[in-house]
Parts: C-alpha cells; sequence; structure tokens
C-alpha cells in the first residue's frame, strides 16, 4: 500500500518533469534556433543570400577567411580594430560617468540633486538620434569630423551622455546602509575615499551591468557611427560594414561573410560576460553587510 | 606695459592667422601651378585594387591632362544611392565631385547641395548623350550632372531553355520554363500597368496630373497578375530566391540589372543571355513591360573651392575614356553615343539589354515629390495577392485602393 503511494509520487514528479522539461526544450529550440541558423549560415559553402535547405549542403571556413584577406571593398579587419577601440574607451569613461553621478545622487545632498534627476528624466524620454545632426554640427566645429579624429568624436558621443542614465546605480547604492559610509568617514575617509574604498567594492554586480552596457551600445550603435563617418571608410565601425554587405551590389557575394562577421562580433560581448560573470556572482552572493 | 604688449602680441597673431585663412581659400601658387585639392566620392569598388582603381588611374590622367594645376585627389567612399543624403546633410563638407542616382537628385537641389552645368560643358554633355539620359538630369531646364551609366533592369534567361523568339512574350516563355520577378518589390511591378496605359504625373514630371493606376485598365492587368501568380511555372523572386534558382536550375530567367551580372554568369555560363523586356498577353492583346528608368551621374558640389577644376574632373570622368575603362574594368556599362557604336561593346548582350530597355521597354522614374506615396501601395499589391487577399472577385475594388492610395499624402 505504501509502496503503491510512493510510487504514484514518483510517476507523478517524472509527469511533472517531463512536461516541464519538453516544454522548456521547445522553448529554448524557439530561441536558439535563430543563433544556430547565423552560425551554420557563417559556414556555408554555396552562395548567395537564399538557399532552399535550412541545413547547408557544404561547409566551408571560406567566409571568414574572406572576411580578413579580401579587404579591398570592406575592410573588415579594420572595422573591427575600429569598433574595439571606440568601445573600449567609451566603455571606460562611461562607466566611470555613471558610477560617479549615481554615488553623488544616492550619497550626497546638494540643491540641485532634486532638479538634475527630473530634468535626466525628462531628457531621458527623447530619443537620442534626434539630436544626432546637431551632435554632428556641434562635432565638427570641433575639429573632429576628419580622419583618426571620427574615433574621439564617436568616443565622445557615447560616453557623454552616460551621466543620465544613473538610475539603476543609484537605485544599487541606495541599498547600502549608510552608516558603513559613516563609519569610513569617522576612521577619516574623504568622499572619494568611501566611493572608492567603501561603495565600489560592495557593488561588484551593478559595476559589472555598467560596464556590459556602456560596452553594448558602442560596439552595435549604427547610426551615429554612420552620420560621423559619413565617407571615410577608413574609420567605418563593424555595424556600418554590415549593413554595406546587404546592399544590392553586395548581397550575393558577402551574405555569407555577413553571417561570419555577424557571429564575430558576438564574440567580444561574450568573453566581457564570462570574464565578468564571476564577479556577477561574487557580488550577488556577497551580500552587503550592514 | 605688460598688458599692452601681449593685446599688441595677440593682434599681430590674428592677423597672419586671417592672412593664412585667405591664402588657404583662393589657391595658393606655387611658380606657376596651382595647388587645388579635390575631394572625390565614389563606391568602393571604383576605387579598390581587385577592380583596377578606376577611379585613382581616371584622376592621374586627368591630373596629367591639366598641367596648369597641381591637384591633390582626397579619396571618399559613397556609393551612388546614399552620396546624396551624405551630401546634403552637409554640402559644405562634402565632396567636390561625387557619384549619385538620378532618383536622388531632388535631394540635393532641395539642400542647394548641386551645381548646374553650363555653357561649354552642357554642350560638350548634351553632344555625347542621348536625349533621354539627359532628360533624366535635367530638372526645370537645368542639367545636374555628368551621364555614366543608365540604371534600370532587364531580363537574364537561359539560352538552352528560351529561344531568340520566346524571349519576346512572357507567357510564351512561362510555357516553356520557370520564371521568377520581384513581385513584391514595386521597382518591378508596376513594370505591368504601365505597359497597359497607366500613368504616373502625365508624362512623368507634372506632378499635378497625379497618378493614373486606376480604371478598367489597371483592374485588368491585376487580374492577369493574380494569374500569373498562380500559374506554376512562375516564381515569386524574393530574398534572392531568383538568383539561387538560376544556380541549381530549377529557375530558367529572372528579372534584374547589371549588379547580379557577375552572378548570373557564374551560374549559367555560355548559356547566358540578357534582353529587354518582353511583352506579356492580356486578353489575347500583347502589351509591353515597361520598367522604371534612371540614370548615375556624376555631380558636382556648389560649394567648391574649386569650382572649374571639379567641373572639369566630372566632366572627364563621364568622358568616352573614361566610360570604357570602367566598362572593362567592372562592366559598368556605358551611355555614350559614340562609344555604344564601337564594336566590341555594341556586341555585348548586357550592354545592349540594359540600352534597349533603356530607350524601348521603360519610362523614366519620375523624380517629383509625390513619387515617394507611390512605393508602399505597389507594393501591398503585390504581397496581397501573393497571399491570396486580392482575388478575382475585388480585383477591381482592390486596384481603385491602391490608386487612391498612390494619390493620397497620407501614409
Amino acid at each position: 500500500m505504501a509502496a503503491a503511494k510512493y510510487k504514484s509520487a514518483k510517476t507523478k514528479r517524472f509527469v511533472n518533469n517531463t512536461i516541464v522539461h519538453v516544454s522548456l526544450a521547445i522553448l529554448a529550440f524557439i530561441w536558439v534556433f535563430p543563433i544556430v541558423w547565423v552560425v551554420l549560415t557563417s559556414f556555408r559553402a554555396e552562395k548567395g543570400s537564399y538557399v532552399s535547405t535550412f541545413l547547408p549542403r557544404s561547409y566551408t571556413l571560406d567566409n571568414y577567411i574572406k572576411l580578413f584577406t579580401d579587404t579591398s571593398i570592406l575592410n573588415f579587419p579594420r572595422m573591427f580594430m575600429n569598433t574595439l577601440i571606440i568601445a573600449f574607451f567609451s566603455c571606460l569613461i562611461a562607466t566611470f560617468y555613471t558610477l560617479a553621478v549615481s554615488y553623488c545622487l544616492s550619497r550626497l545632498k546638494f540643491k540641485l540633486r532634486k532638479p538634475y534627476m527630473n530634468m535626466a528624466m525628462i531628457l531621458g524620454l527623447f530619443p537620442g538620434f534626434m539630436s544626432m545632426v546637431a551632435v554632428y554640427f556641434i562635432l565638427k566645429a570641433a575639429g573632429l569630423t576628419e580622419g583618426n579624429l571620427i574615433r574621439v568624436a564617436l568616443i565622445l558621443c557615447y560616453s557623454g551622455g552616460a551621466g543620465l542614465g544613473f538610475q539603476i546605480a543609484k537605485g544599487f547604492f541606495d541599498t547600502i546602509p549608510y552608516a558603513v559610509d559613516e563609519a569610513a568617514i569617522l576612521d577619516g575617509c574623504t568622499k572619494w575615499q568611501v566611493f572608492t574604498k567603501v561603495t565600489l567594492p560592495l557593488s561588484k554586480p551593478i559595476i559589472v551591468y555598467t560596464v556590459l552596457t556602456a560596452f553594448m551600445a558602442p560596439w552595435l550603435d549604427f547610426i551615429f557611427a554612420k552620420v560621423i563617418c559619413r565617407a571615410n571608410s577608413d574609420q567605418y565601425t563593424i555595424a556600418i560594414g554590415l549593413w554595406k554587405m546587404l546592399e544590392k551590389e553586395y548581397i550575393d557575394s558577402w551574405y555569407t561573410s555577413f553571417a561570419a562577421g555577424a557571429v564575430l562580433i558576438s564574440i567580444p560581448i561574450a568573453i566581457l560576460f564570462l570574464c565578468m560573470q564571476k564577479y556577477y556572482v561574487d557580488g550577488v552572493s556577497g551580500a552587503v553587510k550592514g | 606695459m605688460g598688458k599692452r604688449r601681449t593685446v599688441l602680441l595677440m593682434v599681430g597673431v590674428l592677423a597672419a592667422v586671417s592672412l593664412a585663412g585667405c591664402g588657404g581659400a583662393s589657391g595658393e601658387k606655387t611658380g606657376a601651378k596651382e595647388k587645388v585639392r579635390l575631394m572625390v566620392w565614389s563606391p568602393s569598388e571604383d576605387q579598390s585594387k581587385d577592380s583596377g582603381q578606376w577611379l585613382q588611374n581616371s584622376c592621374e590622367d586627368f591630373a596629367e591632362l591639366h598641367p596648369e594645376w597641381d591637384i591633390t585627389f582626397v579619396y571618399g567612399i559613397a556609393d551612388e544611392a546614399t552620396a546624396a543624403n551624405q551630401v546634403a546633410q552637409d554640402p559644405v563638407a562634402s565632396a567636390d565631385v561625387f557619384m549619385y542616382a538620378n532618383d536622388t537628385l531632388t535631394i540635393m537641389t532641395d539642400a542647394n547641395a548641386l551645381a548646374k552645368f553650363g555653357g561649354k560643358y552642357r554642350e560638350e554633355i548634351e553632344t555625347t548623350n542621348s536625349p533621354e539620359v539627359l532628360e533624366s538630369l535635367v530638372k526645370d531646364g537645368d542639367l545636374y550632372g555628368v551621364p555614366f551609366t543608365t540604371n534600370t533592369w532587364f531580363m537574364y534567361y537561359d539560352k538552352s531553355v528560351f529561344s531568340e523568339e520566346d524571349i519576346k512574350n512572357l507567357d510564351t516563355m512561362l510555357e516553356k520554363g520557370t520564371v521568377s520577378l520581384p513581385f513584391t518589390n514595386s521597382w518591378y511591378l508596376p513594370s505591368f500597368y504601365i505597359g497597359n496605359g497607366c500613368t504616373l504625373f502625365g508624362d512623368g514630371t507634372d506632378e499635378s496630373q497625379g497618378v493614373d493606376f486606376g480604371g478598367e485598365k489597371a483592374a485588368e492587368v491585376t487580374d492577369y497578375l493574380i494569374d500569373l501568380a498562380a500559374n506554376p511555372n512562375f516564381e515569386i523572386d524574393a530574398d534572392g530566391s531568383g538568383l539561387a534558382g538560376l544556380r541549381d536550375g530549377s529557375i530558367n530567367a529572372i528579372f534584374s540589372g547589371s549588379w547580379d551580372a557577375n552572378a548570373v554568369k557564374e551560374a549559367l555560363g555560355e548559356n547566358m543571355g540578357a534582353a529587354a523586356l518582353p511583352t506579356y498577353t492580356l486578353n489575347g492583346q500583347k502589351k509591353q513591360m515597361t520598367a522604371y528608368a534612371g540614370s548615375k551621374a556624376i555631380g558636382v558640389n556648389p560649394y567648391s573651392k574649386n569650382m572649374v577644376a571639379a567641373v572639369e574632373l566630372a566632366v572627364y570622368l563621364g568622358s568616352a575614356d573614361a566610360q570604357r575603362t570602367h566598362y572593362e574594368l567592372r562592366n559598368v556599362i556605358p551611355c555614350n553615343t559614340e562609344l555604344l557604336e564601337e564594336e566590341d561593346i555594341a556586341a555585348d548582350s548586357l550592354v545592349s539589354a540594359q540600352n534597349d530597355t533603356f530607350n524601348r521597354t521603360s519610362i523614366l522614374q519620375p523624380f517629383v515629390a509625390k513619387m515617394n506615396n507611390c512605393w508602399v501601395p505597389v507594393e501591398n499589391m503585390g504581397k496581397g495577392i501573393r497571399n491570396g487577399s486580392v482575388t478575382h472577385e475585388n480585383s477591381l475594388q482592390q486596384t481603385e485602393d491602391m490608386n487612391e492610395a498612390m494619390n493620397s499624402d497620407g501614409i
């Protein structure tokens, strides 16, 4: 009797688990499907943008080789380096801006605090590309739209507005008890030391989050790069290059290499995430001591 | 005392800077040669080593022809379709000489970013180009560029499937093999309507006359298109499926332009044929499919600091010599009338297909502002026929709706 009951509970659990796992497997398949397709396409040997079969008939590495060797029309290695440089420096500057602004708004009491937060809220409601042409003319007046200075211009574009995106980091800083700060100040810390020696070490998860978003924005942006680079092909970023590959003159011969490029641009983001993930977990598990 | 000296020094520096500024603007003279800086934009293939660096070579040839100038060329990348937007965004910081597709002409004239050609230059351009090509670059009587190629679409077919006689009529072709057309693309689909007497803005320039894609003549075409889409030997070409079909042999004819020439050559080899558009049979009568056509031209920036050199360079890049090397290096189909008579070029089926289409089976694609309203309704008609929402029962109403949408400014 008891055995039968036990068995039925086991069966029930088995049935439940099966249903859950099957539905999860279906969802996972749906989510991963497009990515698998892009990866498969990047190894496809048949040319052209359209194929009648889902799986390529034959596989090759030529699409990747072409990206790095056929540089006369679309210079992918240079675009990759351009984007990497721009994204790296934008990421450093933007992360600092965001964290510093968040800290100030969370910990310092000053008159402009409320008005600043309201202003940031309202400015944040407007899409960034609304000011695109104005930004272009300001950068041109500063002489930043020619040659290698375009990189500086793009770094400025991507990091300049970072101070407005403080909400999430500020929310996190607010959860750190003020008593920790007070203790540090009693021990003789300046505000800067409180920020760097107390608040930041306690905020790894939010730093990781900020770094990731600050890196991804310039890495994936198309519209600002297009407006500011204009005809300077030596300054093109990957987004512009990938877009060019899909124009009607190139699409037939570049489509599979486009997929290869799409796979390659996901690599730095993946590496960044994998490196940061450890700290992310550490930060979450090592709860803030009150 | 110290203060006054600083002020004097500053005035001196300012004066020197402003004088240097003047010198730069008017072009410094070194000996007898005038220093000229010309910025030139073109598509990247024109500058790539693999396709012979047409632009660099042509510019150097130009410099040799003009020993009176010491020219520094600065090259940039802007393809014909998007150059207009780049130039209109900021003409002052744009190239002196650039290439553009004629349907983007008004973008630049609206921004006052395109120079007019006049005097001896205009005469020279007029003597070496057909009136149809010139017409594509004229707005309110002014000529805005040097044409270097025509821009339209025509038919590629497999010679082993279709004979010279077959390709004159689309319906004959459909009996012998599979034909594919970008049915849901509004650059291609209107060819059937225009073939049956539908018109856009009168002769294409009179905005007030509006679009006439309605009535019995248009509804007949819609009925024909419904049957065409249902024909098992007809495939709708989308996302490159036509070209893929040519490769694996499931499709025997596609409609596309010179940009696909190399891919088609690779797919069909010796059997590659190119021809102007066929007729189609509507209620027993033969109607000519009629494409939109335009041209690509070399434009000059009105803000150029070296206007004479810029205009001379534009005319040179559009000259017979430059068009010939452009054709040899990159298969860019020439439009210079003298060049077209030369034997080897006249014998090229690609050249004759494109120019035949341009001269005989096309209308000039209108570039009036209201043309912008004409793309989406036609595309929707193609999609409606494909997914079955446009049927023989409602074709008249659907056609009228399309016509109304093409004539309205609403989104």
